[in-house]
């Protein structure tokens, strides 16, 4: 990754090393990483907007069961389409320097399914679904996890929780940073 | 995709087009927000301000930091987050007499004028926590750097460019550390593949790895590069030798045979600087820059082999303490678990088809778990006392035949010691079996015990996470029972008793003790470990690799069994830290021991990673990061003491040999400390003994006490406190739903009252129609 044949200017480099937590080495691995999604259309134009299949061609996202939600929340076109710098927004956030309070952010738009600012009951049933894959969970069961888990995080007893409530859980949760991080 | 949804789409994306507006938008529901939502109170609630605490938040945040720019930044955001963007003007009109925060964004930016280079490059760099996309981020950026800012003058100045150019270190310093970070694909390689849990344990590795080579380090250059440096001896074995020392040295050169003298670590290696052996009891001097220095190697020894104990506990406890804070915050009756697992349980990281699936049904075997273990619970609750006391008999029996096996294991290690050391052949062959039959024995009890752990578990009836709890204290225990039974067989051999006093030859103060007893622990100790490590090598080499090969290619049922395993987290730990303990007694009897691990760790690395990635399929247990990494620490700290009491015992109490080592003429070892002591300043000794007396200890004493009751106090104080918010957040949400509901039924009655209002006026026009017809 040589910075001679790079795509990108140096202004843009910069740009992308203030507003981003990634080095300047880390953009143009990050760029190299975009370009073997789709080779064709990035070389001709590094700013190539990629639809979603393409982005899901990314290892870590083709199997993660929440990949087409991660692809809609940093669309910035919002369906799911991708351009380098949403692809590098991404990976910012999935970075290991990326703070707690800006994976959370992130984290709940990813699993807020519709889109209401709050995870409902149906949203964590979702989540649930995606978590366990084709190992089907029964209703029963389902229900019973959802009630656990507004038992232990709704704090306000509404039936759902909001980004506050989500955020004092990732709080406690020592597991979410390490786990929610995808190495460049 | 619902229509629904695809209509919000098409809203929010109209929403960024909106946020170069310049004015405020509140996210405040609009008429036909209310239309829509009144059927669904649900969707109401998430409306009030309170939920929009993300955007809030932000502001908050970023307020607090005197940005005016950041400011508008999130002003636009929460106008993109908000969801009544329809009818600006009435929501503007409204928006000065809602909460404070409109009324701040309202303000005319005072903060305008205070702009300099230096909070431009703070907001500059908070912009990337904004969730908003690059492009946004960009224009941020260039509105912000094409603004006009004050230059900093004098001394702020040169504080900026300091905190700049700081700045700029710390990422190339990052970018090259990244690039020479030991084993960086390796460890994403295998978190792609099992997840972050059992990457914890290669991190562990890798830690260990540090941790001995920083022990080498230390050990070499404060205690075996002087020694090696200063080394003046020069001994004529042709000639009568005079010393105990000169005695001892002579008499071990006589072995020949290199390949068997670095396996058994005798012979030529004996008098290198590997062993306590070569140690002089010398006070080196050297002149630097024409005054005269000088070395005490003996001081230096006891007080490294100190420093390295307590350089362990303290990385130990270092990296301990966040894992068993998170343990005590939890266990605060905050159980997380559920939601821990569900926001918190799939490794982002993991990234080919095999291990996506197996971390599925990881997942939702956990889940079914904890539903389980809910179920047990209730179970439990409603035993009956017939059940209970069989249970109570079952684990009572179990635990008897656990501690029964754990004796027997420990008399088999003596008896095969004392066996071991009777015989004394002839044969080379013949005694180097003799001589690796006790470290042969301690590590076959140590594969093969286990089992029978495991295979007993399965009559106890623990939930699933007990089980795993359980089998792990009780390995550890046959794992340091068999080094305390090596550590008394070790002592009956250099023990001393009177009856074997010895007067006749002055150098060799005991019959059968070795001339250099410490040389001779160091070289049982430097054996166990290369026992161990071949040994981990074949099984991982040989046997496990044939099993996986088997379990692979036949298909067959029974091959299946013998032949698949899953990476066993806690032994694989064990494994290691069992190493490490070791080392840790090992070192001061041999400083070869610290290279020996650290290499070894090195090397083990490789191994475990071929033990997951090829041996083993992945485990269907849900191993956790941070739960990991906590139980490698206790076991660490477990372990600790079993090395340390050794050592501390030698150096407090047994009599060192005098015909070898740093310490040959010295009753103790301690014995050399307080001699030292005595002869530091008196002031020193004055303070040191002024910090032992009951006038400081026992205020000391008291000074403790009192905080500790202090912080209990707090603690108590705080978590009375949390209840009652609790408490009172349910109740405000109880309240916010009566509210909702209320505000409902009046919106409700407003409509129908319209409606009514409405169906009243069609019948008065349709009257008056009707009236002006007929006229």
């Amino acid at each position: 990754m040589g910075q001679a044949n790079s795509q990108l200017t140096n202004e843009e480099l910069q740009d992308y090393q203030d507003l981003t937590y990634f080095t300047k080495k880390e953009v143009l691995f990050a760029h190299q990483k975009f370009k073997t999604l789709a080779p064709e259309k990035v070389g001709h134009n590094k700013n190539a907007k990629l639809p979603m299949a393409k982005i899901l061609l990314y290892p870590e996202l083709s199997v993660n069961p929440f990949g087409e939600r991660i692809c809609k929340v940093f669309s910035s076109s919002q369906d799911g389409d991708c351009t380098f710098e949403d692809f590098l927004d991404m990976m910012s956030v999935f970075s290991e320097s990326a703070p707690k309070s800006v994976k959370a952010e992130h984290a709940f738009r990813i699993f807020d399914f519709d889109g209401d600012d709050m995870l409902g009951v149906s949203d964590l049933k979702q989540v649930i679904q995606k978590l366990t894959g084709e190992n089907k969970i029964s209703e029963n069961d389902l229900n019973i996890l959802v009630q656990n888990i507004l038992e232990e995080a709704d704090l306000d007893d509404d039936g759902a929780l909001s980004f506050a409530e989500f955020e004092h859980i990732i709080d406690r949760s020592s597991d979410f940073l390490s786990s929610f991080r995808i190495r460049l | 995709m619902s229509g629904g949804e695809k209509k919000k789409k098409a809203t929010r994306s109209q929403g960024w087009e909106e946020a170069g507006s310049e004015f405020y938008q509140e996210n405040y529901p609009g008429d036909r927000d209310i239309e829509v939502l009144w059927k669904d109170p649900k969707r109401l609630a998430t409306l009030l301000p309170s939920k929009q605490t993300r955007a809030v938040a932000a502001t908050i945040r970023l307020r607090t930091n005197d940005t005016r720019t950041n400011k508008s930044t999130v002003r636009r955001y929460t106008a993109n987050r908000s969801r009544s963007r329809r009818d600006s003007a009435t929501v503007q009109r409204r928006a000065s007499t809602i909460g404070g925060e409109v009324q701040v964004s309202m303000l005319p930016d005072l903060s305008e004028m205070r702009s300099n280079e230096e909070t431009a490059w703070d907001e500059i760099m908070k912009i990337k926590e904004l969730p908003i996309p690059m492009w946004k981020k960009r224009e941020e950026k260039a509105k912000i750097m094409s603004e006009q800012h004050l230059r900093l003058q004098g001394f702020e100045q040169f504080k900026w460019k300091r905190k700049k150019a700081w700045q700029h270190f710390t990422t190339r310093l990052t970018e090259s550390y990244h690039k020479i970070e030991l084993w960086r694909r390796d460890l994403k390689h295998i978190e792609g593949h099992f997840g972050t849990g059992v990457v914890a344990f290669f991190r562990f590795i890798k830690w260990l790895f540090f941790l001995n080579l920083s022990i080498t380090l230390l050990v070499g250059a404060f205690v075996v590069f002087p020694a090696f440096y200063f080394d003046d001896r020069s001994i004529n074995c042709e000639l009568q030798p005079s010393t105990c020392y000169k005695q001892y040295y002579c008499n071990i050169n006589s072995s020949s045979n290199l390949a068997l003298s670095i396996i058994q670590g005798t012979g030529q290696l004996e008098s290198t600087p590997l062993f306590y052996g070569y140690y002089q009891n010398k006070i080196h001097s050297y002149t630097l820059f024409n005054t005269n220095m000088y070395y005490n190697l003996p001081l230096a020894y006891i007080l490294i082999t100190l420093v390295l104990f307590l350089v362990s506990l303290i990385a130990i406890v270092r990296t301990g303490a966040k894992g068993f804070r998170e343990r005590l915050v939890q266990g605060e009756g905050q159980f997380y678990q559920y939601s821990n697992l569900i926001f918190g349980g799939w490794d982002f990281c993991i990234h080919n088809e095999k291990s996506a699936r197996i971390k599925h049904k990881a997942l939702h075997s956990e889940l079914k778990s904890l539903l389980e273990i809910e179920r047990l619970e209730d179970e439990r609750q409603s035993r009956t006392k017939q059940e209970r006391w069989r249970i109570f008999f079952l684990r009572f029996l179990v635990n008897t035949i656990v501690l029964a096996v754990l004796v027997l294991s420990g008399c088999a290690i003596y008896f095969v010691f004392r066996y071991s050391n009777q015989h004394t052949e002839t044969n080379k062959m013949l005694r180097l079996f003799y001589e690796f039959l006790p470290s042969m024995c301690i590590v076959a009890l140590n594969i093969t015990v286990p089992f029978i752990f495991q295979f007993l578990l399965s009559y106890e009836h623990y939930s699933p996470l007990v089980q795993i709890r359980m089998a792990l204290i009780r390995t550890v225990f046959l794992r340091l029972a068999s080094l305390i039974v090596f550590y008394f067989s070790m002592y009956s051999k250099i023990r001393c008793d009177s009856g074997g006093l010895n007067t006749s030859n002055e150098c060799s103060n005991c019959a059968g003790r070795p001339d250099c007893w410490e040389t001779f622990v160091g070289q049982q100790i430097y054996k166990l470990l290369l026992t161990d490590f071949a040994i981990q090598l074949g099984i991982t080499f040989l046997v496990n690799f044939c099993r996986a090969f088997l379990a692979r290619h036949i298909n067959n049922r029974f091959f299946k069994f013998i032949g698949e395993q899953s990476f066993d987290l806690p032994k694989h730990a064990l494994d290691v830290v069992y190493i490490q303990t070791l080392c840790w007694v090992g070192v001061f009897f041999a400083p070869i021991i610290s290279v020996m691990s650290s290499l070894i760790f090195f090397v083990l690395f490789y191994v475990k990673k071929f033990a997951c990635l090829v041996n083993s399929k992945p485990s269907g247990n849900v191993y956790r990061a941070s739960k990991s990494t906590s139980m490698f620490m206790a076991v660490m700290l477990f372990s600790y003491p079993v090395a340390l009491a050794p050592i501390a015992l030698i150096i407090s109490e047994i009599r060192p040999s005098s015909s070898c080592g740093p310490f040959q003429t010295l009753d103790t070892i301690w014995s050399l400390i307080n001699n030292t002591f005595i002869d530091t300043p008196t002031l020193v000794q004055n303070f040191v003994n002024f910090l032992v007396t009951p006038a400081f200890t026992i205020p000391l004493f008291i000074i403790l006490i009192l905080l500790l009751y202090y912080y209990t106090s707090v603690n108590s104080a705080n978590r009375h406190m949390v209840t009652v918010l609790k408490n009172q957040l349910v109740l405000e949400g109880h309240d916010k739903k009566f509210l909702i509901d209320r505000l409902l039924m009046f919106i409700k009655q407003e409509n129908d009252k319209r409606a009514r209002l409405a169906n009243h006026m069609m019948d008065g026009d349709t009257i008056t129609n009707a009236s002006s017809i007929q006229s």
